[in-house]
Formats: structure tokens, sequence, C-alpha cells
């Protein structure tokens, strides 16, 4: 499903300095897997999630998204692609802090070419994430755990192929971390391809396959569980 | 299906900060309301033009004793070229003159009643003038052609002076003095109201030519004959066949100047209109200006906008947005805050004319044209303000905006 050969990127930083963030990445994920991608803060996770997410071109090196080029699509394709294969989870969440929980689910199916009633989807994607009762609240009237069932909501209510979480604990408590962790399997179980960035050990660890990187570069790639 | 999505969106935005969109709106508001209150006076001062002009009458010409003569200026040096005859030539020799009104016109006379006294307008002339003036006695008579002939001391008088001089009595058999020799009230015209200048048409009184020539007045030579046609649409040509007529009449030779001057309705137009649209001019520039200033108002705040919302950018275009569908976002935003803030201009506008006319002079009148102008200047504006933000706003890095 996705395929990653030779990925680079570098950085121009104050116009002189190149930093390179990735050093020619192989990769390969099949369907339904759960990978855990650990490093530590800083190591090109966040570069890499954007490139798998075709949201940042990579420097050099191919990738192919269910058999696509991505790099070569014009930003009108990729902007396609994000919106039916893929579903974001942030770590800051990143909800619209104005607009109640159902009108954030509701976004990603504003940019859909598909047309249906938006209202009754999002609805229906908020009780699989036991928010039924919480649709009308903004995310201030929300716990942090709760808010990120709320960008989960909306990372799967177009049904993409592929979720790609950044840190999605980073910023919740232990007991939130677990049903975050324990709604992910729950995806897992519905075979989806979920591939999950994070520095800390315990969260990875409830994957199926661990990534390690460090200084751009993938160090191990086993299987976990 | 996407795009009508998307503006909902806007409308949304719009919504959740509606601080933001009151503040984007206000200088707009503004700007369409004092656009509003000018069109409205403008057309209403071009309809009391309009009326001004029926009152003069589009079949009249007015001939006037003395070159270049400017309306509404009366001359105090007497001029005596123009005669009784010049009149009875006009309407025998010219085929499209339909009736003359010659008078001797003399202002600020002092009247005097019983009751009181004022000051009016005396107007010498013949009774044909009710047919030429089309303005008639509402009681009692007009001059006749034995008042004429006699040398009757009798006097017709306007409203303004039969308020002044007897209240609510009836004047009709009542005497009058003019400049201290006594004349009999026989009639008193109906209201005309204010002339083209500004003047009280109904602060006068009429008397027969032959008794303002010999008993009054003491002078020979008219200040004016109102010529009525048959067929106004030969103004041109009839003003130059009188022209012609009267110069041969005064023996001028060629190169002299004409002794004598045309008013013709055009040129009422022309002077009434003219002062109002050196002033419209004026204020339409001023509340373009502040549309103009209302539209850097909102770019600027659109601009700020773009800003604080690079995260809700980022976060759009990560979730499927195309460039185009952020553009369509912010630039809807924009011409939805200028275009709800013309509509409620214009309508603010029309009830601020409404309220002005009752306390002014101003006449306004409410039409559909500063609805059709609000809707297009502040839709123009919105495209202008909201097209720079916007584009900005669609080709920010998706990346960058959602680390910031």
């Amino acid at each position: 499903m996705i395929e990653l050969r030779d990925i680079s990127k570098t950085y121009k930083k104050n116009g002189e300095m190149e930093v390179r963030v990735l050093q020619s990445v192989s990769l390969d994920i099949k369907k339904g897997e759960f990978v855990a991608i650990m490093a530590p803060s800083g190591m090109g996770k966040t570069t890499l999630m954007n490139i798998l997410g075709c949201l940042d071109r990579p420097t050099s090196g191919t990738y192919r998204l269910e058999g696509v080029e991505v790099e070569k699509l014009d930003d009108d394709h990729l902007s396609l692609i994000r919106n039916e294969k893929i579903g974001f989870v942030f770590q800051t969440f990143n909800l619209l802090p104005r607009a109640s929980a159902l009108e954030n689910v509701e976004l990603p199916m504003i940019y859909s070419p598909r047309s249906g009633d938006l209202r009754k989807k999002a609805t229906e994607v908020l009780n699989a994430v036991g928010l039924g009762d919480r649709v009308h609240y903004k995310p201030s009237e929300l716990s942090g755990g709760q808010q990120q069932r709320v960008a989960i909501a909306r990372a799967l209510v177009n049904n993409p192929s592929i979720i790609l979480a950044d840190e999605p604990t980073g910023n919740l408590d232990s007991a939130s971390s677990l049903e975050i962790m324990a709604l992910f399997e729950n995806l897992h179980r519905d075979d989806r391809t979920l591939i999950l960035v994070t520095h800390e050990a315990d969260i990875a660890q409830r994957a199926k396959r661990l990534i390690q990187m460090k200084d751009g570069r993938v160090v191990t790639d086993k299987k976990i569980r | 299906m996407k795009t009508e999505r998307t503006i909902k969106e806007s409308l949304k935005g719009l919504g959740r900060n509606k601080t933001r969109t009151f503040l984007m709106m206000l200088g707009i508001i503004i700007g369409i309301t004092t656009l509003t209150i000018i069109v409205s006076a403008i057309l209403g001062a071009k309809s009391n033009v309009m009326e001004v002009v029926a009152k003069f009458g589009l079949d009249e010409i007015m001939v006037s004793a003395g070159a270049g003569r400017v309306m509404g200026v009366q001359q105090d040096v007497p001029v005596t070229t123009l005669k009784l005859e010049d009149s009875e030539a006009i309407l025998s020799e010219v085929k499209n003159v339909k009736g003359v009104a010659p008078s001797i016109n003399t202002r600020a006379m002092p009247l005097k009643s019983a009751n009181g006294n004022t000051e009016a307008t005396v107007i010498a002339t013949i009774p044909q003038w009710v047919d030429v003036w089309e303005w008639y006695a509402r009681l009692g008579e007009f001059i006749t052609d034995e008042d004429l002939a006699s040398l009757a001391k009798v006097s017709v008088i306007g409203q303004t002076v039969a308020k002044e001089l007897f209240g609510n009595e009836d004047p009709v058999g009542k005497q009058i003095h003019i400049r201290g020799v006594p004349f009999i009230v026989k009639g008193v015209l109906e209201a005309k109201g204010v002339g083209p200048m500004g003047t009280d048409l109904d602060n006068r009184v009429l008397i027969p030519l032959t008794t303002g020539q010999k008993r009054l007045l003491n002078r020979e030579h008219l200040s004016q004959i109102k010529v009525k046609l048959r067929d106004p649409r030969n103004m041109k040509s009839t003003v130059e066949e009188i022209r012609q007529l009267l110069r041969e009449r005064h023996n001028l030779q060629a190169g002299v100047e004409d002794d004598f001057s045309f008013v013709t309705p055009k040129q009422v137009t022309e002077v009434a209109t003219e002062v109002s649209t050196a002033l419209s001019l004026f204020l339409i520039v001023i509340s373009a200006i502040s549309l103009i200033v209302g539209g850097i108002v909102v770019g600027n705040i659109m601009l700020i906008s773009v800003g604080e919302r690079k995260r809700e950018i980022g976060l759009r275009r990560a979730l499927g947005a195309r460039k185009k569908d952020i553009l369509t976002q912010f630039l809807f935003e924009s011409i939805a805050v200028t275009v709800s803030g013309g509509l409620l201009g214009v309508i603010l506008g029309l009830a601020g004319g409404k309220i002005l006319s009752l306390f002014t002079k101003l006449s306004m009148v409410i039409s559909w044209e500063p609805f059709a102008l609000a809707f297009l200047f502040s839709g123009l504006v919105g495209v202008l303000a909201g097209i720079s933000p916007a584009k900005r706003a669609a080709s920010l890095d998706p990346v960058e905006a959602l680390r910031s």
C-alpha cells in the first residue's frame, strides 16, 4: 500500500545551512498494518508523517501510495488524496475552537467530492468514538481526551484507508492516553492501516510493528506483537 | 455542491467571530449609508427641478427687456426697449405663438389694508395673462377688458398677500392701497408655491396694464412678455423668429447686441440643476472616499485574520481543501461582509434620509437605485479588499501553516 524508496528531505535553514531531516528512508507498509514510528523529538518524525500524508514532498526519492506515484501529482490531486485516503490525528488536536464537535467532524466532508448528509454521517462517527452525547459541545467544553476523540472522529469521517497520528497522546494524561490507544486498537481490528508517530516507548509498544529512527534514518524495523 | 459548502463555511466563520465581522462591516455601512442619503437627496432635488420646470411651463418663453438678463436677477435700472406693440406684433406675426402676456413687474411695492401692511411684486398686465400662465382666480374674478379700457383701480391678489393683509377674511370687494393709491380687490389667485429660484410666487398683486402705466407707475414700457407656443417642439426656431422680429422693430443694426433676452424651459432646468449638481458631486466623492476607507479596513482585517488563522488554513488543507477552496472561503467572507454591510447601509440610509427630510427642507426620493448602487459598489469593494488576503491564504504552505 505504501512504498517509500530512498526518501530524503533537506531544509534550508536561515537561507544557508542545509539540514537533512530524512536520509534515504525506504519503507513498505501493507494494508491493515499497525505501525509505530519512534524517534527522539526533532528527528524527522513529523516530516516523514507530512510526506506520508501528502502534505509535503520529498527532496528526492519516490513515494507510491496504492500504486500511484504521489510526487508527480499536482496540488489539487494531492488535496483529493488527503481528503479521501488519509485521516490525520495531531498532537494538539487542531480543532476549530469556535465550532462544535459536530461541525469539526463535518470539515473533511465539506471538501469531499462525494455528496451526502454531512450531519448524519458526522453524528454516526461521533457516536462510534463514544461522544454521541457531546455533539454540540465546543472544544473548550471538552476534556483533552474527548477533544482527541473528536479529532479521531474527524479523521475517520471520510472513511480513509490510512490513519496518520502524530504524537496523538502527547498532550494527554495517562488515563486519556490509554483511552485513545484503546480506540486505535479498535480501529486496527476494523482492518484500517494505522501509522503512529511517538517518542513514548509504552505507547509505541501497543503497535504491531515498530520502526525506530535516528538522525533521519531508519535504524530498526521489527514486528513486536 | 462543493462550492456551496465552502460558502456556507465562510458564513459560519463570520458567525463565529461576530465582533470582527461587525468591525469589518462598519466602514462599509457608513459609506453606503451616506451614499444612499445622497442619492435619495439627488433624486429628490431632481424631481423638484422637474416640478419647477413644469410650473414654468414647457411650452413657454419669457422675453425680458434688456440684454443678457440673468434669470432671477432683477434689474433696477428700467430698460425702455420693450413696448406693448412688440407684444402685439409677436402674437400677430409669429405663427407658432398661441398667446402673449405682457407685463410691467415692480418688486417690493408697499401694500396696505385696514388690517395690516406688507410688500409684494405688483404686476400690471392684460386679461390674457390668466391663459398664458394657466393661473386662475380662486375667489372673485380676474381683470377684464373693461377694466383695461377704463383704467379701473382693481386688483387680483396672491394668497400670501391675502393672508398678510386680510388674515382669514374674504378679501374680495375690500380695499387695499398700493403705494398709497387705493385699489379694490376683485379676486384672489390660486396658490402656486415656490418658484425656480426660491421666491414666493404667491406674494404678488395683479392690476390692469393701463392702470399701472397711467395711474400707478407712470411708465409705458414693459418688463417682460411671456409667450405661449402652439407647438413646443419648435421652441428653437420660434425663439429665433421672435428675435428677428424684435430686432427689426427696434431698428437694431447687424452686429449690435439684442436689447432684450429670452428665458426658455431649458435654461430654467439648467439654472435649477447647476447648484445641486456641484454639491452632490462633492458629496458623492466624499462617500466614495469613505467606501474606499471601508474597503481598506476590510482588506486589513482580512489580512490580519489570515495571519491569525494560519493553523485553521493548514488544517483545512490537511483535511483536503484545495487552494481554490481556501481562496473561495476567504474571498466570500470578504464579499459577504461588504454586501451585507452595504444592504444594511441602504436601509439605514433610507431611514436616515426619511428622518432628515422630516426636519429639513430636503426632499428624499426612495427608489431602487440606492439598492442597486449599494449592491454593486459593496460587492466590488468586497472583491477588491478580499482578493489579496484570500490569495495569500490559499498560497500558504500547509506544513508551515500547521506548524504555526
